[in-house]
Order: structure tokens, then C-alpha cells, then sequence
């Protein structure tokens, strides 16, 4: 593998919060988000992390971009630590890494046509560029994700969602970053739509040579356009490793679960696994659970589990889970 | 006898704009007992559908055709009749469970206002069955946390709350609209198995309104495929998934990613789905048809029954196996 392009070490970002419903005099305890999270993205190299609601993956992308302090850990984006930048240092690195959301259009300003969107970090980040060099290139990202000509002097609710997402692919990329984070970016979207958007991503990740890091609570999709996918629960990574292998060979029982509970498309294969439901809820991030964060709700749990926090384990090549009972 | 049969049925919105035909000839049955799967996509009119047999549609909408429930014509219904139709015999979950509630009142006062106004019983007698249903839908410590109000529940157990309540007082047909969208994925698995003990122990039809194919293939014995407002193909969940004759249907299916297959790419239906204020003259689905010909949009393929259950609208059906 190359030198990875970014590089994360014991991330951990911690939030002050009053728990809902307590009375405003109440003092604010601390909520881990994530807690020591560990991993690397080469070039052009697709990184998915996937988890549950409050999992922490969204996180994970704001503190690398800086839009959330972190507590511990470094980023390192070619060596320089991202979380030790200045605003101004922040500022000239942040046309390196975009971001796509996934609300299409409530990501995109309603006054402004999908041309203006489209030019308005070209006129931030390359404030040089002559006008009719920002046209053409705006002109030239509109057909690279599949708009047509007579789109750029449209409004954001003319479009559906779909092509208001490759509105926000487009703003993304027109200023040629070498890392894009995708923030649940087909969630919003219609099954069918979804397919398009997914393709759209993983034709421009290899046209480019783009690295991206594709955040989803939905695993089949990660699957498809991941290289490299990354379980975490409760803030904690529970598995790291190819995404082939992931699916295929799980060695964590959280990243079972989540393969069980993935309906398939089959009443056949549907009917005959009923049984393989996991039981109970995310517990409160407020009060994780001692030990392995998974314990509450893991089938295969011991006593010892509560007590101490499970080291990364490595199984194969690259591939590591975070739960010491495990035999695969 | 079906319990529920809808013939026919069109709504439509009287807006700024126009006119908006969210729904356009729409046939339905669910037998007792039955789980009948409506599957569609954003703008495909299935909440609307669903909306019409409750009397529930907004203001500006109106509904044509007819909605029989064991035997009596609910469309035109007046209200204290289709209430009496609605508290006890039908009754209906949503998307999100949290916007469904009242934040300001206890659990307890939601669940029990249904059998003391509506069954007569007492407040105690109320309460008592209202935690005997929580109990059965899996809500742990039932008798305590029935006195806490929405907010202090997570969104799976608000939505057994719900399902508890519809439950009160034992409706024969369920309406799930999307149930489990805003649910974790580990959690929608319980909630669909909690909806399957429902369908065995208290012999409730469901109609499970939803755009996920996926949930539909474990837990439906019918299909009902809609796309702009009408009616693609109808049958059992079974054969419709094996062999489905209209492209839309097979298409869907192809675009579902899947974990137990090894696709490099995903299978896309190209194009947008429909806007309802500009309904084509003829198939709904002709702008992103690779099938289509030119009477296509044109003309409206009327229904044709390639098997006895089955029903498709199509002008160029897919053969598939039998």
C-alpha cells in the first residue's frame, strides 16, 4: 500500500450535554462520541464506515474537517496534523476535502441557480481564475455527473432529489479535491435513484483517483463501492477490513447482526431466517456500557466481557475485530 | 369475502397549481388475516391510498371509487359512523412513532382515552389493558414506564407503543405505513417479527405500506406494486418476486443493493420518478421503461391477468418463468 493520504491515530471527540428532560441547573456530563478510533486512507482508496444511529460516523467525518473539536488523536493529511491547524492553515487544506450531505436540497441555498452553487467554492478556494475559465468548468462538471446544459440557470427545488444530489457532487468536485466524505449521501434518496447516485460516485472515485470516505448506516450499499468498511458501535470501532471480507467472513458478532438483520430481496433466503434477530436497543451514549460497549446486546457475551475493553485483534491480512472470544 | 376492497380508487388535490392526481384507479383486497405488502416509491400515491380508506386526506383532497370494509362503503361515510369504523375495527401506524403522540401527555393517558371513551370501561380497567398489550409487545417494566411520557422512549419502543395501542381494541386490519424507515436496522427486524405475532396471535390483517422490497419478501403473502398513482403489477409476494412480468417491478428488484451477492455495479432504473402534476397519457413508467414502444405513451395498458391472481399493466410484459 502507498503512503496513506490520511492518516487517523486514537481519534476520540467527547460533547458536553444536559441529558433530555433533566432541569437546566443540572450540571452537563460528558458524551463520548467516538472514542479511539484508528485507520488509514491511501490514495484513491474507498474507506465505508458503517453504523447505527448515534453511532458516532458522522463524527468521525466532522472532526477530520474540523467542524467538531476533537478531544485526543491526531489526523494526519500528508503528514500534517489536521487537528492541530490554525483556522487560516485549515482554510487553504479544506479545498483538499469536500463533503456531500445527506439532505440534497436542504444542503443547497434555494436562492442561488445550480450554476452559482456549482462556481461558489471555485470563486472561494481559486480567486484568480478568470470568469469565463470558472464558466467552463462549472459547464464541464454539469455534464460529468449527469445534468444537462440548460440545468445551470435552474433553482434547487426544480430538481428532484436525485439530481439535486449531483448538484452537491458537482459543487464538491469542481474544485478537484483528493478527498471527498460522503455523509449518508443516497439515504434521502428513492431505491432506484439510489443505485444511479451510487454509481455516479464509484465511476468518479475511479475516473479521478479520488479517496473517499462513504459514511452509511446501510451496509449493502457500503459494500458496493466501498474497498475498505469500518463497523463501529456506540463510538468504538468493532471491525476494520476489506469490505469482501467483511461481509463474507464477519468476526465480530455486532457485524453479524447487522449482515442478519439486512433484509434480502428473496422470500425464499427471507423465510427460512427469521431467528436471527438482535435483541434490545442502542443503550444511551450518555451511559455505555463497562468493558466492550456491545455487551448488552451480544449474543455470545461473558462475564469478563464488562470488565475490560477489547484490543483490536488481527484475523487475516488487515482484517480486525474488536472481541477476543470470536473464533470466525 | 375480502375484509377489505378497494375498486377503482382516485384521489385527488386541488392546489395553487392545478389539479395534483395523486392516485388513479387504484384496486386492492386484503382477505382476513391477510399481509398485504403496497410497495412504491416517493410521489407513487401509497400513503395517499391509505390516507383515503382512513378519511384522513388534507383538506383540498378528494377520493372517488370505493372503499368497502366488511361490507359497508366507508368513501362518503359521515364521521361519527366512520369513527366508530376507526376506534374499533381499523386502525393505523406511522413512520414516525414520536410525531404520532402527544408530547405532553403520559403514555398512560394516550392509550387508555381509546377504551374509556370509545369501549366504556373504567379508568383501572383501561390501564390494566393497556399495559397487558405494552407487556405483549415486548415494552420491558410495562407498568412503570407507561406513566412516562413520549420523549423518555427510544424510537423502537415508541413505535411497540404504538403498535400496542392500535392493538387496544382489537381492530381485524392494521395500516403499517413504513413502520421500521426511521428505525435502526437491528431494531426493524424486531419490530417486523412483532407484527408477524401480531398477524398469528390476535388474526389482524396488515397492509405494510412500504419502499423497501426487502422487508416486503420476509414478512407478505401479497404485492401490490404501484408507480405514479397506479397499479403495475399485483400477486403473491412469491411469484412476483421469482418472475415479475413488469419491467418497473423488475427493475426495482434488480436495484436493491444485496449483501449476498457480489455485483460490481448496482442495477439503476435511469431517469427520475415521476412529478404527479405531469402525469403522461399513457404508462406512468414509459419515460424509464427499457421496454418501451410507442403506443406506450400513448395509450394506457389496461390490467391483463396472466394468471388468475395475478395482475400486470403492461404492453410488453416480461414472460418470466411461471
Amino acid at each position: 500500500m502507498s503512503a496513506p493520504l490520511l492518516s487517523v491515530r486514537d481519534l476520540s471527540v467527547t460533547f458536553r450535554v444536559r441529558p433530555r428532560g433533566s432541569p437546566p441547573w443540572e450540571r452537563a456530563q460528558a458524551l463520548q462520541a467516538v472514542r479511539g478510533v484508528s485507520f488509514d486512507l491511501a490514495p484513491a482508496e474507498t474507506l465505508g464506515i458503517v453504523g447505527e444511529s448515534g453511532s458516532g460516523k458522522s463524527t468521525i467525518a466532522r472532526a477530520v474537517i474540523g467542524t467538531v473539536p476533537a478531544s485526543r488523536g491526531q489526523a494526519l493529511w500528508r503528514g500534517k496534523d489536521l487537528l492541530a491547524l490554525d483556522a487560516k492553515q485549515r482554510r487553504r487544506l479544506r479545498r483538499d476535502i469536500q463533503m456531500i450531505f445527506q439532505n440534497p436540497l436542504g444542503a443547497l441555498d434555494p436562492r442561488m441557480t445550480a450554476g452559482e452553487i456549482i462556481a461558489e467554492p471555485l470563486t472561494t478556494h481559486e480567486r484568480r481564475l478568470p470568469r469565463h475559465d470558472v464558466k467552463s468548468r462549472v459547464a464541464a462538471m454539469l455534464e460529468r455527473v449527469g445534468l444537462l446544459p440548460e440545468h445551470i440557470d435552474r433553482y434547487p427545488h426544480e430538481f428532484s432529489g436525485g439530481q439535486c444530489q449531483r448538484i452537491g457532487i458537482a459543487r464538491a468536485l469542481v474544485v478537484q479535491p483528493k478527498l471527498v466524505i460522503c455523509d449518508e449521501p443516497v439515504s434521502a434518496l428513492d431505491v432506484s435513484v439510489q443505485a444511479q447516485i451510487v454509481n455516479l460516485l464509484q465511476d468518479l472515485q475511479r475516473d479521478l483517483g479520488l479517496s473517499l470516505i462513504f459514511i452509511s448506516h446501510d451496509l449493502s450499499v457500503v459494500k458496493h463501492i466501498a474497498d475498505r468498511i469500518m463497523v463501529i458501535y456506540l463510538g468504538r470501532v468493532m471491525e476494520h477490513g476489506a469490505a469482501r471480507d467483511i461481509v463474507r467472513v464477519p468476526r465480530h458478532p455486532y457485524t453479524r447482526a447487522l449482515i442478519a438483520s439486512a433484509p434480502v430481496p428473496d422470500p425464499a433466503i427471507e423465510r427460512g431466517r427469521r431467528a436471527t434477530v438482535l435483541e434490545g436497543e442502542l443503550p444511551s451514549p450518555l451511559a455505555p456500557p463497562s468493558g466492550c460497549v456491545f455487551r448488552s446486546r451480544c449474543p455470545i457475551a461473558r462475564r469478563v466481557c464488562a470488565d475490560e475493553i477489547p484490543a483490536m485483534r488481527e484475523f487475516d491480512n488487515d482484517h480486525l475485530a474488536a472481541c477476543p472470544y470470536e473464533t470466525g | 369475502m375480502s375484509l377489505l376492497r378497494v375498486r377503482d380508487l382516485s384521489v385527488t388535490f386541488e392546489t395553487g397549481e392545478g389539479t395534483v392526481n395523486a392516485v388513479n384507479g387504484v384496486d386492492l383486497a386484503v382477505d382476513a388475516g391477510q399481509s398485504v405488502a403496497v410497495v412504491g416509491e416517493s410521489g407513487s400515491g401509497k400513503s395517499q391510498i391509505m390516507f383515503a380508506i382512513m378519511g384522513l386526506l388534507a383538506r383540498n383532497g378528494r377520493a372517488a371509487g370505493s372503499v368497502v370494509f366488511d361490507g359497508t362503503e366507508l368513501l362518503g361515510l359521515d364521521e361519527s359512523a366512520l369513527n366508530r369504523i376507526r376506534s374499533s375495527q381499523i386502525a393505523m401506524i406511522f413512520q414516525d412513532p414520536m410525531s404520532a403522540l402527544n408530547p405532553y401527555m403520559r403514555i398512560s393517558h394516550q392509550m387508555t382515552e381509546v377504551l374509556t371513551l370509545h369501549k366504556g370501561k373504567s379508568r383501572r380497567e383501561a390501564l390494566a389493558e393497556a399495559i397487558r398489550l405494552l407487556d405483549a409487545m415486548e415494552v420491558p417494566a410495562a407498568s412503570t414506564r407507561i406513566g412516562m411520557y413520549p420523549h423518555e422512549f427510544s424510537g423502537g419502543m415508541l413505535q411497540r407503543v404504538l403498535i400496542a395501542m392500535a392493538l387496544l381494541c382489537r381492530p381485524r386490519l392494521l395500516i403499517a405505513d413504513e413502520p421500521t424507515t426511521a428505525l435502526d436496522a437491528t431494531v426493524r427486524g424486531q419490530i417486523m417479527r412483532l407484527l408477524a405475532d401480531v398477524r398469528s396471535t390476535f388474526g389482524t390483517a396488515v397492509i405494510l405500506v412500504t419502499h423497501d422490497v426487502g422487508v416486503v419478501a420476509g414478512n407478505c403473502d401479497e404485492m401490490v406494486v404501484l408507480y405514479g398513482g397506479r397499479v403495475m403489477e399485483s400477486g403473491p409476494v412469491a411469484r412476483l418476486f421469482a418472475a415479475p412480468h413488469h419491467p418497473y417491478t423488475r427493475g426495482l428488484l434488480d436495484a436493491v443493493p444485496r449483501l449476498d451477492r457480489d455485483d460490481e455495479r448496482l442495477r439503476a432504473i435511469p431517469g427520475d420518478p415521476l412529478s404527479m402534476n405531469l402525469l403522461p397519457a399513457g404508462c406512468p413508467f414509459a419515460a424509464r421503461c427499457p421496454r418501451v414502444e410507442e403506443r406506450c405513451h400513448n395509450e394506457r395498458p389496461a390490467g391483463s391477468l396472466p394468471a388468475p391472481d395475478r395482475l400486470v399493466a403492461c404492453h410488453r410484459p416480461l414472460e418470466g418463468a411461471p
